[in-house]
């Protein structure tokens, strides 16, 4: 049997054993064992066969022996020769997709020419007609053939010239499929912008333009991926390729304008910008005045913030396009012809700058000033004198704000094209024209944010933001002008930060923040020492305004040149103050500034961090700690409140040094506390005082911030020990969170620390005569930080200790502590943290919610009626944590326990379960529905204030819940439920609270649309 | 929607400057306003801190929790409800088109009373304007469905600001029309369109 008879049999069963067949003859030809012209002659006989199945499998052979050859086999003569065969075989309608395959593997071997080329152009021109006969998938092939043949041999093509064209446009005409259009407007782009078109312009055009506007939508479940958007951006290039369009293209563009679809508009709008960036200036001129006269009514009277934007996009890309070559607007530049009625309709329109079409005339100005310099330079000339009339004559501040708003946009303009202080960019030629109206713009702006009545907020925010950017603006304000501004806006953080104006100042933060980028030395000179000098020197008198000033010193510290001055002189500060025995919450806000900056900075590349370590760590520690060993009082340093914020800073300084620096740290640092070579245990004896324990806060956070890799200079056994034993029995709720995060951190990260299980610890919390039922809470404390710790790194361990914790819920005596004890384990700890190095593994969460809801299901049914709501309460502090994911493959299991907690009294169960319902029924919605019935009532029930338990924050989220009931679910599910709820939401429109009633207003109606018809 | 706005360039209020209910100074001004600096340094009790404590987790200090503190229906809250109601023929709310304001809203709030009172003015942007019936019936549309069926609403045009007034404060507050109003199809259309934006 002949390859050709073992093709022909195998084709339709086994593809790709006739792929080995044809790959066989391949390398035949290659060897010369077989020569081309031999191959096809075998054919001979399928090749004339009436049945056009059996011709097409014939051809269908010689292409896949043609894809196998490597590209260099066939001689010029050998391509000539096959090329010719199939061109005849493409007048064979039935064998068209296979020939013009065989075509396509053809034109990549090297010998292929341009004047095969042009051979099978003409064909497919004369012989291909009428294309649209074709299924989509032969529609296919002939269009990547020609897309192939227009890549390689596009010279050869051009000599074609009008003919070429005519053939394509003919050829693709009525093409409707996506996949065929996205090759079609890729060829027409081609010959477009390559090939003479004059003569065929309106041909071409039309061709193109039949298409516009696409409204294809991709079909349910395609697999193409050809979004309408490909499409638009493909034709929408094909448009804009030639300016020979421009006569024909925005009449006809500016005509679909008037569509009442949106999605059209903003098609017409972008493709109108993309012909005005792509066509000429001369074209684009002829154009212009039409064009503003149809943009401008999209813009003025916009219904769509979107349309509006892509309006403006169009028109200054009209604007750039003017400016294209110009230094100066001569008067009867096309670009000055374009801006002249403009600006004259938009002066008109901002006599009255309150009304509706003032502020997009303001956004017309503004955009078109981002053209070009020129366009800057005229833009300003033609309006900036009328709109400083307007202003002095403006009667009303609502008038004055609109016009400052304009202005405001024109100064945003002037940075676009003259750039910021510390731009890098190329300064333009020309001068600034604002510099002519310098002065009076920045008297009106000045006298607006200072002058003007203290309580006109949103006026004085908008000058505020004019300010700015004057002062940012490349070249324009002297500097002693810039620290004027500066100097305004210290005033208005320290003298009005405290009454309610807390936009105003927050603004002013953010751009004094700005300058500082620009000019930090201003900031450091003017700013710094003014906010300084407010700090008073003790908080005894009742002051508490340094909070404020503190604040804003915190926000501006960030530029590291100014935080080294702010570290110095609150350091001198907080010693000034510890003196005159101020309040502990003085020294705190000191200490929280600073830690609020560091908390923004990149420490670990900071090369100042041993500085910092020196100052805020030991020196600070060494301040806390040397009242404890006799060497002066103590101070407010010795506070709590104030031990936990320095733990907190030296924490964050202390995790950012590399493994050698904590190495010596280690000992250095505990040290500090007493004599050498003790152990912070000793500041917890008994006989301590209660300042040298509370050191132990500090020790927390500084063992926090330890690296896993360095070893710690305690004996392990004794000292884990000691420290449950300590914590078990320490009342003091401050020092104990302390230990027991100590005893988390310590058996999280070194693993020497491990525990043998919960018995044996048991044993020890409780005394080795004591059963399990003499544990007390502070024993039931020490376990369940234990194992949270082991729980963060999976160990195996913990699973006993889960199991065990788990038994203590049907206790009636620790039942009750040991479910909100739950609550500790997956809470996120700030010190038990990843940042700290502790060890958290990802699916850590998941594994404990797998493990208990069975258990916790289980204990549920078996428990007895006083001690139910125990496995809930546990239930519900383990869901608060759990990603939703995790929970909705146990949903069956799950629900039902949810919906008895909605029956607790707990407000806290009762919260968290309706967050956890809130997240199914926007996740897994379908799990719900079945339950519908029993949900609405038990929402409505804990909506409801009448019902008691219920306080407002439960009334709230039941009530958000529900909203998000229709539209999650079928209506024909909830329809039945809808009378219901209307009815019994009424009491919760007379809520004692407000903002439960503005929940229960947004439910109601959502509720009350439900059935309405979608809008789409 | 006719293709010409009858009023294409109304006066427009900025949203900034709307009447809002200002969080006014809290109790505890000391700290109050600074959120982002101080609030993890000086809350230091962190917050799992102890779920053994007997009343648990506090549910929150602040006076939004205590149901003995009640918040009375007032001129702003109403305020708030009708507002940001879009304008059938603008893309803009009636309070930035300042059709309603706060100055012209009148509540008499007696829950002991069998009945509380709403009464509110709205200003049309021109003294023409035919929509101002539509308007009015969102407004009261809108109110009748998110008030507490306690209160009595009524609905007018503010006096001497439309032209036929009289006429459209009859057809607003007269019950029978009112309910053959809302059964009309299209006009439906246009209140549902126009309470969409309602925050």
């Amino acid at each position: 049997m002949s390859d050709a008879q073992r093709f022909l049999l195998t084709i339709d069963g086994d593809q790709q054993e006739a792929a080995k067949v044809a790959e066989g003859s391949a390398k035949r030809i290659e060897n010369k064992d077989l020569k081309l012209v031999e191959l096809v002659q075998s054919l001979r006989e399928f090749l004339t066969d009436d049945d056009a199945t059996v011709r097409a499998k014939a051809i269908a052979y010689i292409t896949a022996v043609l894809t196998a050859l490597s590209p260099t086999t066939l001689t010029r003569q050998q391509i000539v020769v096959i090329r010719q065969f199939l061109c005849d075989r493409v007048e064979d309608e039935s064998g068209l997709k296979e020939a013009t395959q065989g075509l396509v593997a053809l034109q990549r071997m090297s010998r292929f020419s341009g004047e095969d080329a042009v051979a099978i152009a003409t064909t497919l021109f004369t012989g291909a007609h009428d294309l649209q006969r074709h299924p989509q998938g032969t529609r296919f092939v002939v269009l990547k053939l020609l897309d192939a043949i227009m890549s390689d041999q596009r010279d050869a093509l051009k000599g074609m010239r009008g003919d070429f064209v005519v053939g394509v446009t003919d050829l693709v005409i009525g093409e409707k499929d996506p996949r065929n259009l996205m090759i079609v407007f890729s060829v027409l782009r081609v010959v477009i912008v390559e090939w003479d078109i004059v003569k065929y312009t309106e041909t071409l055009f039309d061709a193109v333009f039949c298409y516009f506007p696409i409204t294809f939508k991709p079909p349910p479940g395609d697999t193409y991926g050809i979004t309408a958007q490909d499409l638009k951006a493909r034709l929408r290039d094909c448009i804009a390729a030639s300016h020979h369009f421009a006569g024909h293209a925005f009449p006809a563009l500016i005509d679909k304008l008037d569509s009442t679809s949106p999605s059209v508009k903003k098609d017409v709008l972008q493709t109108i910008a993309a012909c005005a960036s792509n066509y000429g200036p001369t074209t684009i001129s002829v154009h212009s005045t039409q064009l503003w006269d149809s943009l401008k009514f999209e813009v003025f009277n916009a219904q769509d913030e979107d349309l509006a934007t892509e309006t403006l996009i169009g028109i200054r890309a009209i604007a750039v396009k003017l400016s294209f070559g110009l230094t100066s607007a001569a008067p009867q530049s096309p670009l000055a012809r374009f801006l002249r009625p403009i600006t004259t309709e938009c002066n008109e329109r901002l006599r009255e700058p309150q009304q509706k079409q003032a502020r997009p005339a303001g956004q017309v100005l503004g955009s078109l000033a981002t053209a070009s310099p020129v366009a800057f330079a005229s833009t300003i000339k033609a309006v900036m004198a009328p709109l400083l009339t307007l202003y002095q004559d403006a009667d009303g501040i609502g008038k004055q704000r609109a016009l400052l708003e304009v202005l405001g946009q024109l100064f945003e303009s002037a940075l676009t094209v003259y750039g910021l202080w510390c731009s890098m960019e190329g300064y333009p030629i020309e001068n600034n024209p604002l510099d002519a109206f310098r002065d009076k713009l920045f008297e009106i702006f000045c006298q607006a944010l200072m002058g003007t009545a203290k309580e006109e907020t949103s006026f004085r925010i908008v000058a505020l933001r004019g300010l700015l950017r004057l002062t940012k603006l490349r070249r324009f304000l002297a500097d002693n002008e810039i620290g004027m501004v500066v100097q305004y806006f210290d005033e208005i953080i320290l003298e009005e930060g405290l009454d309610g104006r807390v936009d105003l100042r927050e603004e002013a933060v953010q751009a004094l923040l700005g300058i500082s980028k620009i000019k930090s030395s201003l900031i450091m000179d003017i700013t710094i020492p003014a906010f300084m000098a407010k700090l008073p020197d003790s908080d005894i008198d009742g002051a508490i305004n340094y909070v404020s000033t503190l604040e804003g010193l915190a926000k501006l510290g960030v530029e590291r040149e100014i935080f080294e001055v702010l570290m110095r002189r609150l350091l001198n500060k907080l010693d000034v103050v510890l003196q005159n025995n101020s309040s502990p919450a003085y020294p705190k806000a000191i200490l929280s500034t600073l830690h609020y900056v560091l908390s923004l900075r990149l420490l670990e590349d900071d090369p100042n961090l041993q500085v910092y370590y020196e100052r805020l760590v030991s020196g600070l520690i060494r301040k806390a700690t040397h009242p404890l060993q006799g060497i002066g009082n103590t101070t407010a340093l010795n506070d709590e409140g104030v031990l936990e914020v320095m733990g907190r800073l030296a924490n964050l300084i202390v995790r950012s040094l590399d493994a050698g620096r904590q190495e010596s740290m280690v000992s250095e640092i505990f040290n500090l506390y007493g004599s050498p070579q003790e152990d912070p245990l000793n500041s917890l004896a008994a006989d301590a005082s209660l300042e040298q324990k509370r050191t132990v806060i500090l020790s927390s956070y500084l063992l926090a911030g330890i690296r896993r890799e360095i070893s710690l200079p305690w004996s392990e056994s004794p000292f884990l020990e000691n420290l449950m034993y300590i914590a078990s029995h320490e009342n003091a709720a401050s020092l104990r969170l302390a230990i027991l995060r100590m005893i988390s951190l310590l058996v999280n990260k070194w693993p020497v620390y491990d525990q043998s299980g919960p018995a044996d610890v048991l044993k020890k919390l409780t005394g080795p005569e004591n059963s399990p039922e003499d544990l007390t809470n502070g024993g039931l404390r020490v376990l369940f930080w234990l194992n949270k710790a082991l729980l963060l790194r999976t160990s195996p361990t913990s699973t006993d200790y889960t199991s065990f914790l788990l038994d203590y819920l049907k206790d009636s005596k620790h039942g009750r502590q040991t479910a909100r004890a739950f609550a500790i384990l997956l809470a996120d700890d700030e010190l038990l943290s990843k940042s700290n190095y502790a060890v958290i593994r990802l699916l850590h969460k998941q594994r404990l919610f797998t493990y208990c809801l069975p258990k916790i299901a289980d204990g549920f049914q078996a428990a007895s009626a006083a001690v139910k709501p125990n496995y809930l309460v546990a239930l519900s502090n383990i869901l608060r944590h759990v990603p939703s994911v995790a929970i909705t493959p146990s949903l069956d299991t799950l629900l039902p326990l949810l919906l008895q907690s909605l029956d607790l009294d707990d407000p806290d169960v009762k919260a968290a379960t309706i967050d956890t319902l809130s997240v199914t029924v926007s996740e897994s919605p379908q799990a719900i529905a079945s339950h519908v019935s029993s949900v609405i009532a038990r929402l409505l029930r804990a909506a409801n204030i009448s019902t008691g338990g219920n306080p407002p924050r439960v009334r709230q989220s039941a009530l958000h819940c529900l909203r998000l009931l229709p539209g999650a679910i079928k209506n024909e599910t909830l329809l039945p439920f809808k009378q219901q709820v209307i009815r019994s939401l009424i009491i919760a429109l007379d809520d004692p609270k407000r903002h439960v009633r503005k929940e229960a207003v947004d439910c109601r109606a959502r509720w009350l649309r439900m059935d309405e018809p979608d809008e789409d | 929607m006719s293709a010409d706005p009858l009023n294409a360039n109304p006066t427009i209020l900025s949203a900034s400057d709307l009447p809002t209910r200002r969080r006014r100074p809290s109790s505890h001004t000391n700290i109050g306003a600074f959120s982002a600096v101080f609030s993890k340094g000086i809350n230091v009790s962190s917050p799992s801190s102890d779920p053994f404590a007997t009343s648990p987790i506090s549910l929150s200090d602040s006076d939004s929790e205590d149901d003995a503190i009640i918040d009375r229906i007032d001129e702003q809250e109403i305020y708030d409800l009708i507002s940001s109601i879009s304008d059938p023929e603008h893309p803009l709310s009636l309070g930035e088109l300042a059709v309603v304001n706060l100055p012209d809203i009148d509540v008499r709030d007696a829950p002991t009373a069998p009945f509380s009172t709403v009464l509110v003015q709205i200003t049309p942007t021109i003294t023409h304007c035919s929509l101002a019936t539509v308007i009015g019936l969102g407004v009261r549309v809108r109110l009748e469905q998110a008030l507490p069926p306690r209160f009595r609403v009524d609905v007018r045009i503010k006096e001497g600001t439309h032209s036929t007034a009289d006429q459209v404060n009859k057809q607003l507050n007269d019950k029978e029309r009112v309910a053959a109003a809302l059964e009309n199809g299209t006009l439906m259309g246009v209140l549902n369109k126009m309470l969409e934006t309602c925050r």
